[in-house]
């Protein structure tokens, strides 16, 4: 009897399970198929296999949306928000973990705070002081903004992963005569390179999706990034829907490519920077 | 001299966001359209928030509602499902799982957002599936155009993106239960929820407290989900706090005001923080 209990309950364990992977894969599988359709099949009905399936949808799009461009200026942005990010935050991490500095669990504090400090705490003023210096509507604006947004997150999780690596190499350095510098830079430097790939890889995914600051920064089509790029896009052909499902999968795609390839870096690091940050 | 390490990193964030941040609390009691002199007057803005605006009230209202849902909703949806994937014994399907429901969570809430949208319009949507299926009322249901349905419709889509990061926190929490406490509720004859209310939830209690806080703030901060499906129409049906401050600041130019308001949204999420830290050290304690 027992047994049999066990099993039902088994069974409606895994019927459960794989209903709701239905649900997280159906939006994105619909959007797929759609890219493929046309858009009188799509608006005759919205789900189904597409009758002759081409990629003219992407060619037209590609171009129309101008998504070469969005590509450039995301990838722009996020190549420059990771080296501002990875330079400041290895840094202050190695002292935070290491060093012995006057005021550190301030400084741990502070950077905590960083982490899940209120956004619209200082977007308004900073709008406007950046248009005062000419900087609304520059690259070089968001640059600024994402990078110090996201250093908290950096320092924490590169904090947290120094905590847990022995000391005994950089102490051998230091006995070795090492400045404080060279320790860095030949020996912890080199141990960081893994979790300084996790923040790289999650602060570009940032720096992609990002809409918020970018939306309201950014008002010209060259400098737009992808997010936003496809936010105006959406308005410009609302009547093509097969126009802005494929946008959908070219400017969610790179995202979902580099996650599938590398899930465990991404769950780890989202997580684990939030956890214990 | 050690203070260079970390200094750069400080004085980067201090600048481009703490210095903006006292700005807006001094601000706050100006008006000001962000371009030409702001202009002292006092705690008008405050009185104004407090008296005469009529959509703030809307706006607290639906914050509320929405972070009522996102405290109870994926909290459960998450733990019910982390409590099925750790049961799965086998390696890869358990990855595959979590792999899946993670998946939304890395998407760009504003596009995802709007591909929503798209299924949600009542032409060419889903609506025409219900149809077919023979589900009239459903199919006539406008998901974003009725303003006792859109708040609920836009939280479902939100809730889509986020329930399955909140899983793989509860599941890291769980691993991390000493299992030699279920065998010795399984040798008392301890049943599923016997064991679920005295070994998993106290073990889970710190990751709990973790998730409900974090869901709290970043409920009352949320934006970008609404203002690409709704722009917290139909109406004022979805207006948020933040869609409202947003709207203050960069549509009608009333910046003074929207930091009046910016001020009370962000005093309610530090205030969550701290209250989060000193808890999270209380249970630390005890465990």
């Amino acid at each position: 009897m027992k047994k049999i209990r066990k099993t039902i309950l088994r069974t409606i364990m895994h019927i459960f399970l794989v209903l709701l992977a239905a649900f997280q894969l159906f939006p994105l599988v619909v959007l797929f198929l759609n890219s493929l359709r046309s858009d009188k099949e799509i608006k005759s009905f919205p789900i189904g296999l597409p009758d002759a399936p081409s990629l003219k949808n992407y060619i037209e799009t590609w171009e129309k949306g101008g998504y070469g461009i969005a590509f450039k200026n995301s990838i722009l942005v996020g190549i420059c928000v990771i080296a501002i990010v990875l330079v400041f935050a290895s840094f202050a991490a190695y002292a935070l973990a290491r060093l012995n500095i006057p005021g550190k669990s301030f400084f741990t504090g502070y950077f905590m705070l960083g982490m899940s400090f209120p956004t619209f705490l200082f977007i308004v003023p900073l709008y406007y002081n950046f248009s005062q210096m000419g900087l609304v509507n520059t690259r070089l604006s968001i640059i600024i903004i994402y990078s110090a947004s996201y250093i908290s997150f950096a320092i924490l999780l590169i904090r947290t992963f120094l905590v847990g690596i022995p000391k005994e190499l950089e102490e051998a350095g230091r006995i070795d005569g090492c400045s404080e510098i060279g320790v860095f830079r030949y020996i912890i430097l080199p141990l960081l390179k893994p979790i300084l790939a996790t923040v790289a890889l999650i602060v570009f995914v940032w720096c992609w999706n990002e809409f918020l600051w970018s939306n309201t920064f950014l008002t010209t089509d060259s400098i737009r990034t992808v997010a936003t790029r496809f936010y105006k896009f959406t308005s410009e052909w609302s009547k093509d829907l097969a126009k802005i499902y494929t946008a959908g999968v070219i400017t969610l795609a790179p995202i979902i490519v580099l996650y599938l390839t590398l899930q465990k870096t991404f769950i780890e690091g989202l997580t684990q920077g939030a956890v214990k940050g | 001299m050690c203070l260079l390490f970390v200094m750069p990193a400080f004085v980067y964030h201090v600048v481009v966001v703490i210095i903006p941040s006292i700005k807006t609390v001094f601000l706050s009691f100006f008006d000001w359209n962000g371009i030409s002199e702001a202009k002292f007057i006092g705690l008008q803005n405050y009185i104004e928030m407090f008296t005469k605006d009529a959509v703030l009230p809307i706006a607290f209202k639906n914050t509320m509602i929405w972070t009522l849902l996102f405290i109870t909703v994926p909290v459960a949806l998450a733990l019910a499902a982390a409590l099925g994937v750790s049961k799965v014994k086998r390696h890869l399907p358990q990855m595959l799982y979590r792999t899946i429901y993670f998946l939304p969570y890395v998407l760009s809430a504003s596009i995802a957002g709007k591909i929503w949208s798209n299924f949600y319009n009542p032409f060419y949507g889903f609506n025409t599936v219900f149809e077919k299926l023979g589900l009239e009322k459903l199919s006539q249901v406008l998901w974003l155009g009725n303003p006792k349905i859109a708040l609920f419709a836009v939280a479902f889509v939100s809730n889509w993106s986020w329930w399955g990061f909140v899983m793989v926190l509860f599941i890291s929490a769980l691993q991390q239960v000493d299992p030699a406490l279920y065998e010795a509720a399984g040798i008392d004859g301890g049943n599923f929820w016997k064991c679920f209310i005295h070994v998993t939830l106290p073990g889970i209690a710190p990751t709990l407290i973790f998730v409900i806080s974090l869901s709290l703030m970043w409920s009352i901060l949320s934006f970008d989900f609404v203002w690409v499906m709704t722009m917290g129409g139909p109406g004022q049906a979805t207006e948020m706090l933040s869609t409202w401050i947003y709207k203050n600041a960069f549509v009608s130019y009333r910046a003074g005001y929207a930091n009046a308001i910016c001020v009370l949204q962000s005093a309610i999420v530090l205030l969550i923080f701290f209250a989060n830290q000193k808890i999270s050290k209380k249970v630390e304690e005890i465990t």
